[in-house]
């Protein structure tokens, strides 16, 4: 077990890391040096200053908010909710003064940026049972969608309990003393990361988010890189 | 379908590969934002026209040979061989999708489903299974474009007669010509449809203005565009590029044609002339003064039909409206508003099949009839002949009692002096 342990806290982090990395800049740099298309794609009328507007329509989805008014209240929590999480992570390495402008106890959002997120997940994949969109949807489109709900649960528990819970056996310096170990390429496994009551939480938010990073390149997941071309692609030069 | 077939099919694949249609392919979520763009799913209801659907169509394939996933796990996308059953699939797809581009607005990406259809059109021709008429009609206009001499003089015939009926909406000096043909040095060369309702009332409009204009030879229309083949796009472009180039006018005006305008507009690169729309051409010559309207003619009130590959997809919206403020006091405005505007159902083809799309046609576009009814108009002017035969179609169809008009038409016939 204890190799099992290792190799999801380890190694496969190296290795999903490489892949996330090395995976996605290929597959950009392929697209990118595809020949341009001849002709405008332009929507009109005309909006103008054009980039302005393909950073607006990019980041705030005008057009979900018009069509789909609920499924925007849940894309906006869900896309805000994941990049403060992935900012919070940062904490977990080491202080950031930057961060603590508002001061707070670490992890960011007292719980609830999880909590919100986990429900946004639940509703994207529900509404996937539903037809039409039912009829649209692949298994990917459920596959990365429960891999994010796992990820996001595992991890929020780990918050939860030590914040909502008093659980104190697995503390943010334990986290710093991981990950940082990890990061100077020296691993370190502290006793309580692999040991304490929640280890298993870490092990398995470790694996499902490996797993996603391993995916990351090859789905439809790359929109994150690709909608802001495609939009200025709409929104015309 | 034998491996050869395939392969050159998937080589026809390949060539329709760029940056952005490689955006397309890769990016989709299938969040079913674009459920209710189209026209033929919100009329019809049926899964398979939702503009995702027909996306996924030629995702799939693109999944199966195109992504290194197709060899490893073609289940997570559900990558798609290409077969017999695919090909007619992609046929069910392309030819049910207008190119209205309506989709491309409610996507938070921004995806092009015409794009996406035009390589299901090009895998339909090198399958053999496209609408054989389109190629036909094609090949027609390209074989002008090759041998202009064997058709110019029933041509110039045909013109001759017309010209009586230009003087009789518009009386010109002694020895100018109504319609002038093969004019070098033209200013302006006036790209028509085959057809007298394409050449008077412009020919008209333009003595009106006492503009120096020249008409083509050729027609405006692009079967190639229609059919997805774009070395017969390109052919039947240039016939005109080459002509306008020739005669050395400084503007080419394409007549109410959608496609025509917005292929000549968007791909025949930097040249020496600008390329307008008759609509924009008479919104000019009414801003400047060159010509007059009688407001009283039109009985009524009056709605106007953005054609898709003019307004949204070329940008001509305020045009329209400005001439119909000289036109009458009482015009309506569809909703929702030219961006978001139903599309008649006629475009990307469907028209020019006649017959053998009508009754496809007449029940995907009951949201069009519904919307041009909302508007209490009487009459419904549009600038596109795809979309004056579809509407005309649906104004039957659907038993609207309206009158369908051509933009230029209602000018020409409110000329005054």
């Amino acid at each position: 077990m204890d190799t099992v342990i290792y190799f999801i806290l380890v190694p496969m982090v190296y290795l999903a890391f490489a892949v996330f990395f090395i995976g996605t800049a290929v597959r950009l740099v392929k697209i990118f040096r595809e020949p341009k298309h001849p002709a405008t794609l332009q929507v009109y009328p005309e909006k103008n200053p054009k980039w302005l507007w393909a950073l607006h329509d990019t980041f705030l989805f005008p057009t979900v908010r018009r069509h789909k008014p609920v499924l925007w209240v849940f894309l906006m929590l869900f896309h805000i909710g994941l990049l403060l999480l992935i900012i919070g992570h940062l904490e977990l390495f080491a202080e950031f003064e930057i961060i603590q402008v508002i001061p707070h106890e670490i992890f960011l959002g007292q719980g609830y940026l999880g909590l919100l997120l986990a429900l946004a997940l639940l509703y994207f994949l529900f509404r996937r049972f539903v037809s039409p969109v039912r009829d649209l949807s692949v298994p990917e489109d459920y596959y990365l969608l429960i891999l994010l709900f796992l990820i996001v649960i595992f991890g929020s528990e780990m918050d939860w309990a030590r914040r909502w819970y008093g659980y104190g056996e697995l503390t943010v310096e334990d986290y710093r003393e991981y990950l940082m170990s990890l990061l100077y390429l020296q691993p370190y496994l502290p006793d309580a990361v692999t040991g304490s009551g929640h280890s298993f939480m870490l092990v398995l938010h470790v694996f499902f988010a490996n797993l996603f990073l391993l995916l990351f390149p090859f789905s439809q997941s790359m929109h994150s890189f690709l909608s802001l071309p495609m939009n200025k692609l709409r929104i015309g030069k | 379908m034998d491996q050869k077939t395939r392969d050159d099919l998937l080589d026809l694949f390949q060539s329709k590969l760029n940056e952005a249609m490689r955006f397309y392919l890769e990016t989709c979520t299938r969040c079913g934002v674009c459920t209710e763009a189209c026209h033929v799913y919100a009329s019809m209801g049926q899964v398979r026209y939702i503009a995702a659907y027909r996306g996924e169509i030629v995702r799939r394939l693109y999944k199966k040979y195109f992504k290194g996933r197709g060899k490893f796990w073609p289940s997570v996308g559900e990558a798609k061989e290409l077969t017999e059953m695919a090909v007619e699939e992609l046929f069910d797809a392309a030819y049910s999708c207008t190119g209205c581009r309506r989709c491309m607005v409610y996507c938070p990406f921004g995806i092009d489903t015409q794009m996406l259809m035009s390589i299901a059109k090009l895998l339909l021709i090198g399958a053999g299974s496209e609408p054989e008429i389109l190629t036909m009609l094609a090949d027609t206009s390209v074989e002008k474009g090759k041998s202009l001499d064997l058709f110019k003089e029933g041509f110039l015939g045909g013109i001759k007669r017309l010209e009586t009926e230009v003087v009789a909406k518009w009386k010109l000096e002694a020895g100018e010509s109504a319609i002038p043909v093969d004019k070098e040095g033209a200013d302006l060369l006036y790209v028509a449809l085959a057809g007298a309702h394409s050449i008077i009332p412009a020919a008209a409009v333009f003595n009106a203005a006492g503009e120096n204009w020249t008409l083509s030879f050729f027609e405006a229309v692009n079967f190639g565009a229609f059919v997805g083949d774009p070395t017969k796009t390109k052919l039947i472009l240039d016939r005109i590029v080459n002509e306008a180039k020739r005669l050395k006018v400084k503007e080419v005006c394409v007549c109410e044609c959608g496609t025509a305008y917005r292929v000549m507009k968007q791909l025949s690169g930097k040249q020496p002339f600008k390329v307008v729309s008759i609509t924009e051409v008479h919104a000019r010559y009414l801003r400047e003064g060159r010509i007059k309207l009688d407001k009283t003619r039109l009985k009524g009130a009056v709605t106007y039909h953005d054609p898709c590959q003019i307004a949204r997809n070329a940008g001509v919206i305020d045009e329209p409206r400005y001439i119909l403020q000289h036109l009458t006091d009482d015009f309506r405005e569809m909703t929702p508003e030219p961006k978001y505007n139903w599309c008649c159902g006629g475009g990307g083809g469907l028209v020019a099949l006649g017959e053998d799309t009508l009754d496809f046609r007449m029940k995907s576009s009951r949201v069009k009839a519904d919307q041009v009814k909302d508007s209490g108009a009487a009459i419904l002017a549009t600038a596109c002949e795809n979309c004056h035969t579809q509407l005309s179609n649906l104004n039957d169809h659907y038993k609207m009692g309206m009158q369908v008009e051509f933009l230029s038409s209602l000018v020409a016939e409110a000329l005054v002096r």
